[in-house]
């Protein structure tokens, strides 16, 4: 006989998951397992299709991160046209950087305030009814109309550069189609028509300060919630380790801050990456071969950026990083709720490049398209609001896709995000005479700490549901949270 | 404020009938009414919310898979605090729930539903979703200019 929890669908995430946690006779948990339950296959039906349409047709895997889809894409498109990252001309580089930063802008302030703050808000235990955006709406309203300007402040950045805020286009082969018009950029600069980039600084600056009042009031839980020792994967600067989201080289570290990876080239990724396959889900696990699947697994996005970086570029985020350190003392963080926290460093630091990309000259000139001598295969690979995404093109001599590889921020995920439900499990669920739907909440929690888009991940098609189960020791369901 | 009126359009135009909304954008582009913006959507966004508060009427028009007798129906929307699991299924009641909490703005509502029938990844309407699509053009048309309505 053997109990089973079944939370189907996982809520307020981007895309459809399922955890199922089998519990025995005396309501210990016995196994957990967050699955996906998509399928597309994208990399499939690419083939066939000339190279220059990869960066236009994969950005279709996702609706919230369709730019990172786009530019990895046109980076490996980029050396099939001879040109590695730094050949492409400098008005072009820093055009797709401000588009880039506007893309993760977005993503992050849409994440944090819509999906992940009314947990903060209202706490694990409230009422599903109020824990909702709508909740925070009506509790807090200055709050969730700063998190709207602030969403539709990236959204315009990247309806200025690619024509749309969902699906658009920019990057074309060696280059950008359009450069940034004075008009355009003074929209963002002026604050006449919406609130302007030093607006948007300084509303980063407050809400990191209200994560950190919110450390400081809950720092047991914070620091408890989640905490399990991993891998950590990011791209850092190629000259000084800093934190890198558009072009850099690939370094790992482990739970403690060895690295496990150390400053591989993005054109060498497949030496040290290999995916596992399981029966019970669509998303694959990837892992560092050397190391082993057991041991090779790496958290990605802004926990696992932080921690490989050396330091931020820009002024007011690098003293962030600095105090947010300081609650480890300087070590690596393997507390998944600092994720939050980490992931609003990254809107400061993206608010701060794109004022400076914005008041730069470079983005108004016309020196946008460059050649080079013509490859048979392309690798790109930047930082998504997720984490690594990873994009590697084979063409043939009629400019056909011939072979596809993608690995998804989310898909690196897929093992932290395993560990992770099963660590609620075991801390949470284990042992209770009775399981309430603030305790089921809680491995939603801790899922959404890490933002997956399981859409993309899975490249897959469809509704975005996700369901947690809980089997008794018979295997039969004993609850089932769908939303 | 360009125009009174803003109609959103919800959908795909790569799911077959679920590109009625876009379609129905389309037409309205096409025949130039006065005094309404447009504006395309896969699904509706929070954001929305702060959109509509710059127009005194909002028409949301997208498929449906309700069982209609004309094919089409325009009905009062009127604001809701429901929610859904995810950002990917915003319904246009919440939206006008948010700009009425966050903007104290109460906008005219209107959601316009067109029978759709088949949702495959292909480009096109399928026959009966094409005349419930020419009868829906009709009735917005009277109800926008009626001088523009066929005898």
């Amino acid at each position: 006989m053997n109990n089973k929890i079944v939370i189907d669908p996982v809520t307020r995430v981007e895309g459809h998951g399922k955890v199922t946690i089998h519990l025995d006779e005396k309501n210990k948990v016995k196994d957990s397992f967050f699955h996906i339950v998509e399928f597309r296959g994208f990399e499939r039906f690419i083939q066939g299709h000339p190279y220059w349409e990869a960066p236009v047709l994969v950005q279709r895997l996702c609706g919230i991160c369709p730019v990172s889809h786009h530019l990895a894409a046109a980076k490996a498109i980029d050396q099939i046209v001879g040109l590695d990252p730094e050949d492409l001309s400098i008005p072009t580089q820093k055009i797709r950087k401000l588009l880039h930063f506007g893309q993760i802008f977005q993503s992050h302030a849409l994440h944090f305030f819509y999906l992940a703050s009314p947990d903060l808000l209202f706490g694990s235990d409230a009422a599903p009814s109020k824990r909702n955006v709508v909740g925070v709406a009506i509790e807090h309203p200055e709050l969730a109309k700063k998190g709207i300007l602030m969403r539709k402040f990236g959204q315009e950045i990247i309806k200025m550069i690619a024509g749309k805020r969902i699906h658009g286009i920019s990057a074309t082969p060696g280059g950008v189609h359009k450069k940034v018009s004075v008009k355009e950029r003074d929209y963002f600069l002026n604050g006449k028509e919406i609130p302007s980039i030093d607006t948007m600084i300084e509303w980063s600056r407050e809400i990191i300060d209200f994560i950190k009042i919110y450390h400081d009031k809950n720092k047991k839980w914070l620091d408890e919630f989640a905490d399990y020792p991993s891998g950590h994967l990011g791209l850092v600067d190629k000259k000084t380790g800093f934190l890198e989201l558009y072009d850099g080289n690939l370094r790992a570290i482990d739970a403690f801050g060895n690295k496990t990876l150390d400053d591989v080239p993005n054109d060498d990724y497949q030496q040290y990456f290999y995916e596992n396959v399981e029966k019970w889900t669509y998303l694959k696990f990837p892992y560092l071969k050397h190391l082993g699947k057991e041991k090779g697994w790496n958290r990605v996005g802004p926990l696992a950026r932080l921690n490989v970086c050396e330091g931020i570029s820009t002024t007011q985020a690098e003293l962030e990083r600095l105090e947010y350190f300081k609650a480890t003392q300087g070590k690596t963080n393997n507390k998944t709720m600092y994720s939050h926290w980490a992931r609003l460093i990254e809107i400061l630091h993206c608010a701060e490049m794109m004022k400076s990309l914005l008041e730069d000259d470079d983005i108004v000139s016309n020196d946008l398209i460059r050649r080079g001598e013509r490859r048979k295969e392309g690798i790109g690979i930047i930082e998504a609001p997720r984490g690594t995404l990873m994009h590697h093109y084979e063409v043939d001599d009629k400019d056909r896709i011939t072979r596809c590889n993608l690995i998804v921020s989310t898909t690196h995920n897929n093992e932290p995000m395993n560990q992770a439900v099963n660590w609620v499990a075991n801390n949470v669920l284990n042992e209770k005479p009775e399981i309430t739907e603030g305790m089921l909440n809680q491995v939603e929690v801790a899922i959404r700490a890490y933002d997956p888009c399981l859409s993309c991940a899975t490249h897959a098609l469809g509704q975005m549901p996700l369901e947690i189960s809980l089997y008794d020791h018979s295997g039969d369901i004993i609850d089932v949270k769908r939303n | 404020m360009k125009n009174n009126t803003i109609v959103l359009g919800i959908g795909n135009i790569g799911r077959q009938d679920d590109g009625l909304g876009w379609l129905f954008l389309d037409f309205l582009k096409e025949v130039g009414f006065e005094n309404i913006d447009v504006e395309y959507r896969y699904q509706l966004q929070i954001e929305d919310a702060e959109l509509i508060c710059k127009y005194k009427t909002v028409i949301f028009i997208d498929a449906t898979k309700e069982n209609i007798k004309n094919g089409y129906y325009y009905r009062i929307c009127e604001p809701s605090d429901k929610y859904s699991f995810s950002t990917h299924e915003l319904v246009p009641e919440t939206i006008l729930f948010l700009a009425n909490n966050l903007y104290d703005h109460d906008p005219k509502a209107f959601i316009f539903g067109i029978k759709g029938y088949e949702w495959n990844l292909e480009i096109g309407l399928s026959k009966k979703a094409k005349d419930n699509f020419n009868k829906a053009k009709k009735y917005f048309s009277a109800l926008m200019n009626p001088s523009l309505v066929e005898s």
